[in-house]
């Protein structure tokens, strides 16, 4: 993923308020989601940064391989809890 | 020019702004009492203003993906791997200063669909939703900040935002999978199982159209199936999840394979503790998690304060995890992680937290001995802990979350009340709890005072001055009345006088059966309080009372839907006593279809989505190995009859009664060609506003100025005239036994429940014009007891006078709002006034009364310039809320109220 395609959701030192905005960790401040992420980015775990993340689609849908079932899904699902995450 | 219902109303000197006892000053007044929070509350409150209402996936796809991996399973243990495998995969977050962590989701204001429920709304905007999604740009900064940066609601789409359900915003990324998870569920949630089954009741055709047309306000089975109850947190706050995980193992062993001579639930016990085991892990992992998140950021953060209190949060979520909690910091944290499991597990408005400071009260006198914490830390926490229940949104369709709640949740903390050996039980705590409601004014959790004449003075008076901070909490709820009516409707069940001491107020004004609990910490032993008790939320919910006199008027055909909604009854309403006939007929095949099909619905509920962690923590299903669709609650009767608009409705038949059969001045024909034609008014939908201020004139003859000056000269109710009042007598006298001739699917009776919330403005806006004077499509009276706006000329003694002329005991409740300029209740002479008013009205036997400390032409202003009053908190019918956050018909209808000058 390049880095102008990069949230600051998709950020380690982001903490979350809404939807829209969130706290910056590393520059304690708040920023909005969908503005350019700066050099301290670190990659949240998503399931679209794991390597059990198949077939993407362009509406961010996939397929989790990661357990037996093989359900779908969604890049953008936050992935920090799950016992099968493997960062790419 | 246009001439408006209010400048008519104040020709007739029938202002739409009356004031009593005098007039208020040109100039605005502001409230009395004003107090600030700590500099750390003060910043997540800051936050708090400028944060979306937003939902997220991610407790809805894990529930969802291990729901449909345990297709085989039986329902109990599929739906409690199913929490688990949710509850163990969210994310925490925790924001820099908070001292109590925890929340539904990662969003600071935060909730999820639950499609398991329903998933109708959304399918039903499916098109609509992904189109919108999809064709979303890059975001404008712009844009963003300026709804970043405003009020909570996400009304409208925006950058890569998207609106749902009129309130909550989710990113559009997330949206195809919101689509795709609530497909999983077509055909499987409680809203379609149910709909299935209940079309089989004979009576459905009736019920869907009284759904339609909005003389019912909601269906309880899935919407909100949970909640207007109070909940328990004794089991974890005694033995800790650990513990409680030990225990139900242990009864596991014991009961497998074994009926015990229970035929048929018997057997059941054993997937309940399984169940129970499951889930009780899964929230241990959901705490842990907070604990590893805390020590991540305790690890990297640079300021020694903040890392500290990152360490110390680490410590406490990891201790709570399994243990009793030790201090009362601790305790209070595990409340609120309990608070908000349960909120995950299901849609519910109105879970209170019950007699919090009874409950907490061991580890705050431990603690204040042993010299571990000060009162200033105690009140850091208490507003801290304010901020966590008023961050609380409830996830729901528009007509729910808007309609009804106006987007509040109902977390009422009640105080006050009598011990189990019938001593005053307020402590020092709730004085605390009282003072964190002034220094940290928000809007959750709201306060309740359980009133009792042996309750001392200072504790009054504490809560008048909270009164007078003009943020509508406390309410005063008469403790007596609530002991009466809760010994007779769960005296069947058990409930004696000592058990029935226990209550608290569940949701806004609901009385909920409660049971006491004997704690130990530390080797003392305490009593708490706690619920014992099923949802009150749940049976038929709500009855627009002027709708159905408009039907009996209209032989059952609904003009605004043009439809014939009940049979015709073609009678010919030649006597007052055939219309109140007619009436009580209509009503009661109402009632009677909306209890079958809810029924239904929430018997789907019990055996396909039943709560279990609830059922965990309260007794006494742990005992019983029983969860609550198995009558494991210890009080089952709760499923109530709900009205709204009643007083608009009495104020109708007053005034038909006079008008028409006493007078003869007008036949009934007369009156209905001038509620057809709204009284020569336009209808509100062409005005394009349901508020009353709003409405215009549109004939111009004068065909119907005669008719509409009787009626709203007719008798109202709230002036001590017994021509009025005996018709809200010989209603209540009906309704409330009226109401337990019906059975819920629990075998229990149903019961009267009178309270409006918002649902006065949304039913309102469905009916005619009504006999009263008041003009279509405009809102009703609120509460139960409140008089119409305008309408209480002889001052607040009268108004108690005609809102006691019936015996309050014989339903749960009853509402009575008050607003009263803050010039009437100032300085210390002006506290006492209100404490003998309030005293006066439970000494008649008033069940509710609760007060608006405002100024009307704040309230005005605050409409014209929304931007200056983000802060700004109103009560408004059992709960208080942020101005700006409230429809405009509600808002008018506030400004509306008649404002007391003087008590």
């Amino acid at each position: 993923m390049s880095k102008a395609e990069l949230r600051h959701d998709d950020c380690r030192n982001f903490i979350p308020i809404d939807v829209a905005k969130g706290f910056c960790n590393a520059k304690k401040m708040n920023v909005m989601i969908d503005t350019p992420v700066c050099g301290k980015f670190e990659a949240l775990p998503k399931c679209k940064n794991c390597a059990n993340f198949k077939d993407a689609t362009e509406d961010n849908m996939g397929k989790c391989v990661g357990f037996d079932d093989g359900y779908w899904a969604f890049a953008d699902l936050k992935a920090a809890n799950c016992e099968k995450y493997e960062a790419k | 020019m246009v001439k408006k219902l209010a400048d008519i109303l104040a020709e007739k000197g029938l202002d739409i702004n009356f004031q009593y006892g005098g007039k208020a000053p040109e100039e605005m007044i502001d409230r009395e009492v004003k107090k600030e929070p700590f500099p750390r509350v003060k910043k997540l409150k800051d936050q708090y203003y400028a944060t979306l209402s937003s939902a997220s996936l991610e407790f809805p796809y894990w529930y969802t993906r291990k729901y449909k991996e345990l297709e085989h399973e039986i329902p109990v243990v599929r739906r409690a791997a199913a929490l688990k495998h949710a509850f163990s995969h969210i994310n925490p977050t925790i924001w820099p200063g908070e001292l109590i962590v925890g929340g539904k989701t990662y969003h600071y204001r935060g909730s999820f669909p639950m499609p398991w429920e329903s998933e109708g709304y959304y399918m039903a905007k499916e098109d609509e939703l992904y189109q919108s999604a999809l064709a979303k740009g890059s975001a404008s900064s712009g844009e963003l900040s300026r709804f970043g940066s405003g009020g909570g609601n996400v009304t409208k789409s925006f950058g890569k935002v998207t609106s749902i359900a009129g309130k909550f915003g989710i990113r559009s990324e997330e949206v195809p999978a919101l689509i795709r998870c609530a497909k999983e569920w077509v055909g499987k949630s409680v809203d379609d199982l149910g709909n299935k089954y209940e079309k089989m009741v004979p009576e459905y055709d009736i019920k869907e159209k009284v759904m339609r047309s909005l003389i019912c306000m909601f269906d309880s089975g899935f919407t909100l199936p949970l909640g207007r109850e109070v909940i328990n947190y004794y089991y974890p706050l005694q033995y800790g999840f650990g513990g409680l995980i030990e225990m139900c193992k242990e009864r596991k062993n014991e009961v497998a394979g074994r009926a015990d001579g229970d035929g048929v639930t018997g057997m059941d016990r054993l997937y309940f503790y399984d169940a129970a085991i499951m889930v009780l892990e899964g929230i241990q992992a959901w705490v842990k998690n907070y604990s590893k998140e805390a020590a991540r950021l305790a690890a990297i953060e640079e300021d020694p304060q903040q890392k500290k209190e990152y360490e110390e949060i680490a410590e406490i979520m990891d201790w709570i995890s399994t243990n009793q909690p030790r201090t009362f910091r601790e305790a209070l944290q595990m409340t609120c992680m309990i608070h908000f499991a349960v909120l995950n597990e299901d849609a519910i408005s109105g879970m209170s937290p019950g007699r919090v400071g009874q409950v907490l009260w061991p580890w705050f006198e431990q603690d204040m001995e042993a010299g571990r914490t000060d009162e200033g830390q105690v009140l850091e926490l208490l507003e801290c802990h304010r901020m966590k229940f008023t961050l609380i949104d409830c996830f729901a369709c528009t007509g729910v979350v808007g309609g009804v709640l106006s987007g509040n949740t109902f977390n009422n903390l009640s105080m006050g009340g009598l011990t189990k050996d019938g001593r005053p039980a307020c402590n020092r705590l709730e004085m605390l709890i009282i003072e964190a409601g002034m220094t940290n004014q928000t809007s959750q959790p709201t306060l309740s005072v359980l009133y009792d004449e042996k309750l001392p003075e200072d504790f009054l008076l504490k809560a008048i001055e909270c009164n007078k901070t003009g943020t509508g909490y406390p309410a005063w709820m008469n403790n007596q009345n609530a002991i009466q009516f809760l010994t007779k409707q769960y005296g069947p069940e058990g409930m004696d006088l000592e058990e029935a001491r226990s209550f608290a107020i569940g949701g806004c004004l609901e009385t909920s059966p409660c049971c006491w609990k004997e704690l130990t910490l530390n080797g003392k032993k305490y009593n708490i309080p706690g619920g014992a008790g099923q949802p009150t939320s749940v049976g038929v919910h709500f009855i627009a009372n002027p709708k159905v006199l408009e039907l009996v008027l209209f032989n059952g055909y609904d003009y605004r839907m043009k439809e014939q909604l009940l049979p015709p009854h073609n009678k010919k309403l030649e006597t007052y006593e055939e219309l109140e006939e007619t009436f009580k007929e209509y009503y009661e095949m109402i009632v009677d279809c909306l209890t079958t099909c809810n029924n239904i619905q929430h018997d789907i509920w019990r055996k396909q989505n039943m709560c279990l962690f609830l059922s965990i923590l309260k007794p006494d299903c742990l005992d019983k190995g029983q969860h609550i669709g198995n009558l494991g609650y210890r009080y089952n009767g709760t499923f109530n009859v709900e009205s709204c608009g009643q007083i608009t409705q009495v104020n109708s038949m007053v005034a038909i009664k006079k008008l028409v059969y006493d007078d003869k001045k007008y036949t009934l024909e007369e009156l209905k060609d001038a509620l057809m034609n709204n009284f020569g008014f336009k209808t509100a939908a062409e005005v394009d506003s349901f508020s009353l201020a709003a409405q215009e004139k549109k004939d111009e003859t004068g065909k119907y100025d005669e008719i509409h000056s009787d009626c709203l000269r007719a008798p109202k109710y709230g002036n001590d005239d017994p021509y009025a009042d005996q018709v809200l007598k010989d209603y209540e006298d009906w309704f409330c036994p009226m109401c337990t001739k019906y059975e819920s699917l629990y075998g229990r009776n149903l019961y009267s429940c009178q309270i409006s919330v918002s649902t006065h403005g949304p039913q309102g806006a469905a009916t005619l014009a009504s006999a009263d004077g008041r003009l279509a499509g405009t809102t009703y009276a609120d509460g139960s007891m409140s008089a119409y706006p305008g309408t209480d000329k002889s001052g607040p003694y009268a108004l108690f006078t005609s809102a006691t002329c019936w015996d309050h005991t014989q339903s749960q409740n009853s509402q009575m709002n008050l607003k009263l300029h803050p010039n009437a209740v100032k300085g210390l002479e002006g506290s006492k006034k209100l404490l003998d008013l309030t005293r006066a009205y439970m000494r008649r036997g008033g069940f509710h009364i609760q007060y608006n400390v405002v100024d009307s032409k704040v309230l005005k202003d605050a409409q014209e310039k929304p931007e200056n009053y983000r802060e700004l908190l109103v009560r408004v019918a059992g709960f208080t809320q942020y101005w700006v956050e409230i429809g405009k018909h509600i808002q008018d209808e506030v400004i509306a109220r008649t404002e007391y000058e003087g008590v």
